[in-house]
């Protein structure tokens, strides 16, 4: 993952004493990069210990014991040997880690009191045990405590000596991966529960210990890398599947639109019946500016839009929220 | 074995610890190599030509109390010293920007590497001489580097690629490569060396002609499939980064039309490599990069490039040993080039002056041991590393096996059951302080051919030695059984 963001020279060296917010920059640009022990040196910005969840203080505790390596990657393979197999159907695209380099799969699902349980799998022994701290140490927790987890703790573990660059990266990514899921589950949840604006709530859920106060350039809104990120792979607005550009496409030639847009919403609608076994793209939301609602009711301006998408409701569009406007009408709100 | 080293040193994790000699020391010490099997060579560095040189080598590290073994010379090769000080020296006392006088080779253009080199045929040769229906033949076993700079020039000129996969042995099948070609056939992308499935050409067996070598093992026959190329009007680019370091390379006798190599596989720094390519064809080509030194005139709305001109020209080498010229040459085995400056259309701007002349004295010091001497040695021990890794049970090792027509590079690429290559390879490295190399090896094609999402590596060059072998295969023992004991 990357992101273009600019962000001001003053700032960037203020922030740069703070090592962890260095080392995020450094995920944020480019999930390649391998996580720099020696930027980590514990310093007071470090996430205290006892803000983790408690089985994974416990692990922690555990690998501190002072051991030689080989012992180290005795226990991590005692963890992955005892971590329950994954179901290969949850072996999908959207459960693989990113950037590391054997297979790894984490599945997330909500358990009765809305708390995120986790399950993984890798090909690689060293990587499931990695997996397997994870997920003893996460699972069951609530998703506010999990997404506020700073990757610093890696260092604690002591595995950093262990493990070459690229399986710490891996370890950050998986980490990643799963507060990610953690984040979609919650707002879905939220979205069931019929609570409003999710942006308002993955902001609500800003990570103090993550990086803040740096006025990113989107037009001089405040938020959290991470959660940009996030918002973004959530589909928030920017990318568009083949079906989504085929109805932005559709609509554009029938209507000409002073101003459209498409948004793909279906994320969060995943889990429920109209969405089970289609390809992802099942809910949109339309805004629609254009000169031919003109003399339209609001019921016409709709029934024309649906007409125009017909062969997309018929092979999978769930639903459909539109916003029908002349431009007469903005211009005049 | 105990080397002393001069020279220096990278940025290292804190637990690596240089071993540093007594720099004022001219002897040294080696301890007898004593072979239990009589396939394994005489280690190099006994032999009597470098006994004398101090500033002969690579310097050696401790990982944890432990001597690295390296075994990763695929992806990169260690420096001697004589081409640090070259550097050093360059920076120290040479650094200006002066003209470009060491590129004064007609055939030869300095890149940054050979991914760019192959990029340049491909965006300079390739979009001005491929059209829609052209072809475009290459291996199942290329290198990235090879084969993603064609999937752009098809894409852009509706060229199409054809990939020749693998026999049972393992080996490009050179058979359906000479079926394929027609005379839409275009150029053929192929490598001289195989970087994991380390099949070489066996060309280099004495006594045997071509044509045998090529019934008994198949093996990929550049010269073979340069003339079949050429008699349907192909061109041939052969990737000869796993090859030029390891043996002698006679690019006219093959009759390449381009050829790449890198710097650094070869003791050189990184950050230069060539290109060669044929004068009629460097001198039919569009420039690559524009700026500064292609050019001939600038104006605001259109600009003229360096014209091949008609009297060879040489620039003014104040600052630069004019050795280097020499050096090229020996390093493709003393081949007549023609000076002039055709090379200048294609290396736009400043180029890595410092560098190169490191590249000089990394193929100084090659030719002082001799190619042909390195090229021996490597395959005796190449044939030891086989054997010896075959008969580690569970293991699977890539390519084929090494036999009278065969010859294997130094390396093998392999696989242990039910033990992940990234598991073998972070043992080996933390526990052992061997370095091998685990993953695709930039070449995924390759992986999902042979069924496989990901390889270990072990590379050898000259300077590794029977004992890093036997080290090797005692820690790989070790490492299965502890990843063993876990199941």
């Amino acid at each position: 993952m990357s992101i273009a963001t600019k962000i001001p020279h003053s700032l960037l060296f203020h922030h740069l004493s703070n090592p962890f917010l260095k080392s995020l920059k450094t995920l944020s640009f480019s999930s390649q990069q391998p996580l720099n022990s020696s930027s980590l040196s514990p310093s007071p910005s470090l996430q205290p210990v006892e803000e983790l969840p408690p089985k994974l203080q416990e692990i922690i505790k555990l690998f501190q014991g002072g051991q030689e390596p080989k012992a180290k990657y005795e226990q991590l393979l005692f963890y992955g040997r005892n971590l329950n197999p994954l179901e290969p159907q949850y072996k999908t695209r959207e459960n693989k880690v990113q950037g590391c380099v054997s297979q790894v799969w984490i599945r997330a699902y909500l358990d009765n009191d809305k708390n995120v349980m986790f399950e993984a799998d890798s090909d690689s022994v060293l990587t499931k045990g990695l997996a397997a701290l994870l997920v003893q140490g996460l699972s069951g927790r609530p998703v506010e405590e999990i997404v506020k987890v700073s990757p610093d703790f890696a260092v604690l573990l002591g595995l950093q000596q262990s493990l070459t660059p690229s399986r710490n990266n891996g370890f950050l990514n998986m980490l990643k991966l799963m507060q990610k899921k953690a984040l979609q589950l919650y707002v879905e949840a939220e979205k069931a529960d019929g609570s409003s604006s999710d942006v308002i709530e993955i902001n609500e859920l800003q990570n103090p210990n993550l990086v803040s106060n740096v006025d990113i350039e989107n037009g001089g809104v405040k938020s959290n890398v991470i959660v940009n990120d996030l918002k973004k792979d959530l589909g928030n607005g920017n990318i568009l599947g083949s079906r989504g550009l085929r109805i932005k496409e559709t609509l554009e030639k029938e209507l000409s639109p002073v101003e459209l847009e498409v948004e793909d919403v279906s994320y969060q609608h995943a889990g429920h019946a109209g969405v089970r076994g289609s390809d992802g793209e099942t809910h949109f939301n339309l805004k629609v500016v254009s000169q031919e609602f003109e003399g339209k009711s609001l019921v016409k301006r709709h029934r024309l839009i649906y007409s125009l998408l017909q062969d997309e409701l018929q092979s999978g569009v769930h639903a459909l929220s539109i916003t029908a406007k002349t431009p007469a009408e903005v211009d005049s709100v | 074995m105990m080397i002393t080293m001069e020279g220096v040193v990278l940025k290292l994790p804190p637990s690596l610890r240089i071993i540093k000699p007594n720099p004022n020391r001219t002897n040294r010490t080696f301890r007898t190599a004593t072979f239990a099997s009589a396939s394994a060579p005489a280690p190099l560095s006994t032999d009597p030509q470098l006994a004398n040189t101090h500033e002969n080598l690579i310097f050696v590290q401790e990982l944890n109390g432990k001597r690295i073994v390296y075994l990763d010379n695929a992806a990169t090769s260690q420096k001697p010293a004589a081409v640090l000080n070259a550097l050093q020296e360059y920076y120290e006392t040479y650094n200006s920007n002066v003209h470009r006088g060491i590129h004064y080779l007609r055939e030869i253009v300095f890149t940054r590497n050979a991914t760019e080199a192959i990029n340049l045929v491909a965006y300079s040769w390739g979009l001005s001489n491929l059209k829609k229906g052209d072809e475009v033949v290459l291996t199942v076993a290329e290198h990235h580097s090879a084969i993603v700079p064609w999937q752009f020039v098809a894409q852009k000129t509706g060229a199409v690629l054809k990939f020749v996969s693998l026999t049972e042995d393992e080996v490009p099948d050179v058979e359906k490569l000479r079926e394929i070609l027609s005379s839409q056939t275009k150029l053929i992308v192929v490598h001289h060396v195989s970087n994991v499935l380390g099949l070489s050409d066996g060309k280099n067996e004495p006594g045997q002609t071509p044509s045998l070598l090529f019934l008994q093992a198949s093996v990929l026959p550049i010269d073979q499939i340069v003339s079949w190329a050429h008699d349907v009007g192909a061109k041939v680019l052969v990737d000869a980064c796993q090859s030029v370091p390891h043996m002698v390379v006679d690019v006219k006798s093959l009759d390449a039309d381009f050829l790449v190599a890198s710097s650094h596989k070869m003791c050189g720094p990184t950050g230069v490599g060539f290109l060669y390519g044929k004068s009629e064809l460097l001198s039919a080509m569009p420039p690559f990069l524009g700026g500064g030194e292609m050019i001939s005139d600038v104006y605001l709305d259109h600009s003229t490039f360096a014209e091949p001109p008609s009297s060879w020209n040489f620039y003014h080498l104040r600052f630069v040993p004019p050795r280097i010229n020499k050096q090229i040459k020996v390093a493709f085995g003393d081949q007549k080039f023609v000076e002039n400056q055709d090379g200048k259309r294609f290396e736009a701007g400043t180029p890595a002056i410092g560098e190169a002349i490191g590249l000089g004295a990394a193929v100084d010091y090659l030719s002082g041991i001799g190619m042909q001497k390195i090229h021996d040695y490597e395959v005796e021990l190449a044939n030891y590393l086989y054997d010896r890794l075959c008969s580690v049970p569970n293991v699977r090792v890539y390519g084929p096996p090494p036999s009278r027509t065969v010859n294997r590079a130094a390396l093998c690429s392999f696989n242990v059951e039910d033990v992940h290559p990234t598991d073998l390879a972070t043992f080996l490295d933390q526990q052992h302080s061997i370095a091998i190399r685990s993953g695709h090896h930039c070449a995924q094609p390759l992986h999902r051919y042979l069924g496989v999402n990901a390889s270990a590596r072990a590379s050898l060059y000259f300077y590794n030695t029977k004992e890093d072998v036997d080290e090797f295969i005692r820690a790989l023992n070790d490492t299965i059984s502890f990843f063993a004991s876990f199941k």
